[in-house]
């Protein structure tokens, strides 16, 4: 491990902007964005907590081309890859997800394999909590562990600096000058702010009484029938935020669109809550009812990727609880299914 | 940065060769792609109209063939409206094949029986062509088809021609018949019952509207068939086509990769299959 002072990681970032297209989080009222990083300014918060909004925004895009007339070459931007600073650990959860669906699964999707090759990742520790965070339900912690170049833990104003692959080495070493040894005494303060941050999360599952991870196995099978679903749904204006915010959700909708040329085919970020998102051209729809909808991502979530991929589907970031007008808040639903209640 | 991966969402221009009309609802277009499509039989392509929007569609024309694709297809929506409307000459767009279609080598030296209602004898048609190409492999081979009226028979022709055929033993039902309609009257259930063949042992094919596949595998089951020999072409909302947009989940599938057919076994588990 070693240390970097704030100043000589604004040189670090200076000096990577020439490869790379930097994002950085900076606080707006109390949320927190990622933005194009231009200068170190003072909204720029590498700690803290999640951004508002979700990192595949980065590698799976919102709205993108996929394909024009019938060309056989990938539609691109010709930028340079990305580099996101202050991922945190939640989000690295939702990236691997993201990482198994269009990555390492049988078929690849090359648009979103351009974008995440090459790119670099500074994640960092989440230095507070909000009450919405329940990471450690999902067995991530509030600090990044795996799947970053370089995790950084704010000590004061300045950072420890921890590698996790060799692009992150090689950059730590080609710019070894600016960084330097870790004092004890600041690790001991890494260690400290980490613990503080865990206890914080700790209290907000323990007040919102969140079943652990080990308890979700079957429940989905066992509560197919409840009534919990409609009950949760009844409220439910269909909206998709849940699908948008969530840093796991990965399903969107081709469509094609007439173009000067001839076509151009797109994809947007879908969202299984709405109404027709399974319904078939002769009309059948297997999951006509809402509250259907609203079980199925569950399902999806807590039933089929554990199934498929031995992961729940959920990082614990709570962007849905903030996200839902109808007050939807999967803590409770967990809840409810794992107690029957 | 460009990447060696093929753009998977990209359709193949296919040119319309001709236009053939099946029913007042049916149509089968013939489409000769720019760079060759080679399918097996069951599975499924995308059908693109420019500019409108694309539908799975599982081919019915021969495998064997492979510089022409025909595709079946009923006016039901936005997409397949677009087809009924189709000239010769016209452009569209073809991506596939995908999915697992029939495990046909595993039908080696067995017996199969293939059901098939309305709509499913569209890949039906594909797969009994395979059967008929291979005809050797197989110990017997039965079809039994129903549709609602003889006006909506699909490949009536096409269909006489496979009654002459000694490899094949066929029948065919409708729900309603009219004064030439000389064989049986009936859902297909009810040419089912004496199929000469060795039920624990055979293999059964089941295509055609979800309620008619529901009500064929009971049917089945009683009879004897073993649910692992019983094969079933699911259709759901199939639309990327490589199991990633999410939308033919089924259970722990997607209908898109890991069907569209499947064998009973396989599925009968999960909720609502059939809606």
């Amino acid at each position: 491990m070693q240390y970097i002072s704030s100043s000589n990681f604004a040189k670090f970032l200076e000096n990577l902007k020439e490869d790379y297209e930097i994002y950085v989080p900076v606080k707006k009222d109390d949320q927190y964005f990622y933005k194009k990083y231009l200068d170190f300014t003072d909204d720029v918060v590498i700690g803290e907590i999640r951004a508002f909004e979700p990192l595949k925004s980065f590698f799976f895009r919102a709205r993108e081309i996929v394909a024009e007339n019938f060309k056989s070459d990938i539609p691109h931007t010709s930028q340079k890859p990305y580099c996101i600073v202050g991922v945190k650990a939640c989000d690295l959860k939702g990236l691997k997800i993201h990482d198994y669906v269009f990555k390492n699964h049988n078929f690849q999707d090359p648009f979103y394999i351009n974008r995440r090759k090459d790119n670099l990742i500074i994640s960092a520790d989440c230095t507070t909590a909000i009450d919405t965070c329940f990471c450690l339900a999902l067995n991530v912690k509030p600090y990044p562990l795996e799947n970053f170049d370089i995790n950084l833990s704010a000590v004061g104003k300045d950072f420890i600096v921890e590698v996790g692959s060799p692009k992150g080495k090689r950059l730590v070493e080609k710019y070894s000058s600016l960084f330097g040894e870790v004092k004890d005494k600041f690790l001991s303060q890494r260690n400290e702010q980490r613990e503080k941050v865990t206890k914080v999360v700790e209290k907000n599952i323990k007040e919102n009484k969140i079943p652990p991870q080990d308890s979700f196995k079957g429940i989905i099978e066992r509560e197919y029938e409840s009534d919990i679903w409609a009950d949760e749904a009844d409220k439910c204006v269909e909206c998709g935020a849940c699908n948008t915010i969530c840093p796991t959700c990965h399903c969107f909708l081709l469509y094609d669109q007439k173009s000067k040329n001839q076509m151009a085919r797109l994809r947007i970020w879908d969202s299984c809550m709405i109404k027709d998102f399974a319904q078939v051209a002769g009309g059948a729809n297997p999951r006509p009812e809402l509250w259907m909808r609203l079980r199925n991502r569950f399902e999806k979530k807590f039933d089929f990727f554990p199934k498929v991929a031995d992961i729940y589907a959920c990082t614990g970031c709570g962007r849905c609880i903030s996200a839902c007008p109808a007050k939807i808040d999967i803590r409770k639903v967990l809840k409810r299914l794992v107690h029957d209640e | 940065m460009m990447n060696k991966i093929e753009n998977p969402y990209r359709p193949i221009r296919a040119e319309i060769t001709e236009v053939i009309s099946e029913t007042p609802t049916i149509k089968t277009i013939r489409v000769e792609p720019k760079e060759p499509i080679i399918f097996e039989t069951g599975q499924f392509i995308e059908l693109t109209i420019p500019g409108i929007g694309e539908a799975p569609f599982t081919p019915s024309s021969r495998p064997a063939i492979k510089d022409i694709m025909e595709i079946t297809v009923m006016s039901v929506g936005r997409v397949t409206e677009k087809v009924h409307e189709l000239k010769k000459g016209d452009i569209v767009g073809v991506r596939g094949p995908f999915g697992k279609g029939y495990p046909i080598d595993k039908f080696k030296g067995k017996e199969i029986l293939v059901v098939g209602g309305g709509c499913g004898f569209a890949p039906l048609r594909s797969l009994m062509y395979e059967f008929f190409d291979r005809s050797g492999e197989f110990k017997k081979l039965f079809f039994r088809g129903g549709c609602k009226t003889p006006q909506e028979l699909l490949y009536r022709g096409e269909i006489a021609d496979w009654a002459k055929r000694k490899d094949l033993d066929i029948k065919l039902t409708v729900d309603k018949g009219d004064s030439e309609w000389k064989e049986n009257v009936g859902v297909v259930t009810t040419i089912l019952d004496g199929v000469e063949m060795d039920y624990e042992s055979g293999i059964a094919i089941v295509c055609g509207p979800p309620i008619m596949m529901k009500f064929s595998i009971k049917k089945l089951l009683d009879m004897g068939f073993k649910e692992e020999n019983i094969y079933l072409s699911m259709e759901k909302n199939m639309s990327c086509g490589i199991g990633k947009c999410g939308h033919c989940r089924l259970g722990i599938y997607y209908v898109c990769k890991d069907g569209p057919v499947f064998s009973y076994d396989k599925i009968k588990d999960f909720s609502n299959i059939w809606d």
